[in-house]
C-alpha cells in the first residue's frame, strides 16, 4: 500500500497524540504502527493508520466491550483532526485485540454463512457494536449464496444472514 | 488528572490559552472543573456529550489505577 508523505506525517502525529495520551494516562506502553487489517480488500479504500499499543496492563486499556480502548480511538481522531484538518481512518488496537476479534469474526460469518447455505434458513447473530457488524457485512459482502442485513435498534441491532434470493 | 484533561481540551479548541482545569478534592474523590471559551464549549462537549464522555472514560482508567474516583465538570 502506498503511503504519500502527507499521510506519513499524519500517521506520524496521530503516533506522538496516542503516546502523550496513553503516557499522561499513567500507563507505560509502546506503540507501533502494524500493517492494517480491517480494509484488506477494500481495492480503492483510504489507507488506514494502524496503531497497536503493549503495555502492562492490556485488559484496563480496552475495557468492558472494548469501551476503553473505542474512547481512546475517538479522542485520538478529534485531535489529529483539529490539527491536520485531515481526518484519516484511523485503528487504534492493544495488542491485537481488535485484529484477533477481525478475524474470529470473518471466521465466524463465514461458518454461518456455510449454515444458512446448506440449511436455506435466516440466522441471526448475537447483538453487535456497529464496527463489529461491518465486519460481517464486509467478509459476506461477495458471497454468492447469502445476503447480511442489520435488524434492531442500538445495542439490540444484530446482523441476519439469509439465502440469496 | 489535571494534565491528561488540560492536554486534551487544548489540543481540540480554538483558544487553548483559554483552556483552564481546577482541581476541587472532596471526600467523594477528586472533582476537575474545566473551563473553555464559550465558542469552545462545544468542542469540549461534543455531539450527545459524546467527546465529554471519551475524556471521563480516559480519566476513570487513570483513576482506578490510583484507586480513586475522579468526576468532570464542564462549566
Amino acid at each position: 500500500m502506498e503511503i504519500s508523505g502527507n499521510k506519513k506525517d499524519t500517521a506520524e502525529t496521530a503516533r506522538d497524540i496516542l503516546e502523550a495520551l496513553l503516557d499522561l494516562m499513567g500507563v507505560s506502553t509502546v506503540v507501533t504502527p502494524v500493517a492494517e487489517f480491517t480494509t484488506d480488500g477494500d481495492e480503492g479504500a483510504e489507507p488506514t493508520i494502524t496503531l497497536d499499543v503493549r503495555g502492562d496492563d492490556p485488559g484496563i486499556l480496552i475495557g468492558r466491550r472494548g469501551q476503553t480502548l473505542s474512547c481512546l480511538q475517538y479522542l485520538v481522531r478529534i485531535i489529529v483532526g483539529h490539527q491536520t484538518q485531515e481526518w484519516p481512518p484511523i485503528i487504534i488496537d492493544v495488542e491485537g485485540y481488535k485484529r484477533r476479534r477481525f478475524e474470529a469474526l470473518q471466521a465466524l460469518a463465514n461458518r454461518i454463512a456455510e449454515q444458512v447455505k446448506t440449511r436455506g434458513v435466516p440466522f441471526a447473530l448475537e447483538p453487535m457494536p456497529a464496527f463489529d457488524r461491518r465486519i460481517i457485512h464486509l467478509s459476506l459482502a461477495g458471497h454468492p449464496e447469502v445476503t447480511t442485513q442489520s435488524n434492531g435498534e442500538g445495542e439490540m441491532r444484530k446482523v441476519v444472514i439469509q439465502p440469496r434470493e | 488528572m489535571k494534565e491528561l484533561v488540560e492536554f486534551i481540551a487544548r489540543s481540540i479548541v480554538d483558544a487553548p490559552d483559554d483552556v483552564k482545569v481546577e482541581e476541587e478534592i472532596t471526600e467523594e474523590g477528586l472533582t476537575l472543573k474545566l473551563q473553555v471559551a464559550d465558542e469552545d464549549k462545544g468542542r469540549v462537549i461534543g455531539k450527545q456529550g459524546r467527546i465529554a464522555e471519551a475524556i471521563r472514560t480516559l480519566l476513570r482508567v487513570k483513576a482506578a489505577k490510583a484507586a480513586t474516583k475522579v468526576r468532570l465538570e464542564i462549566i
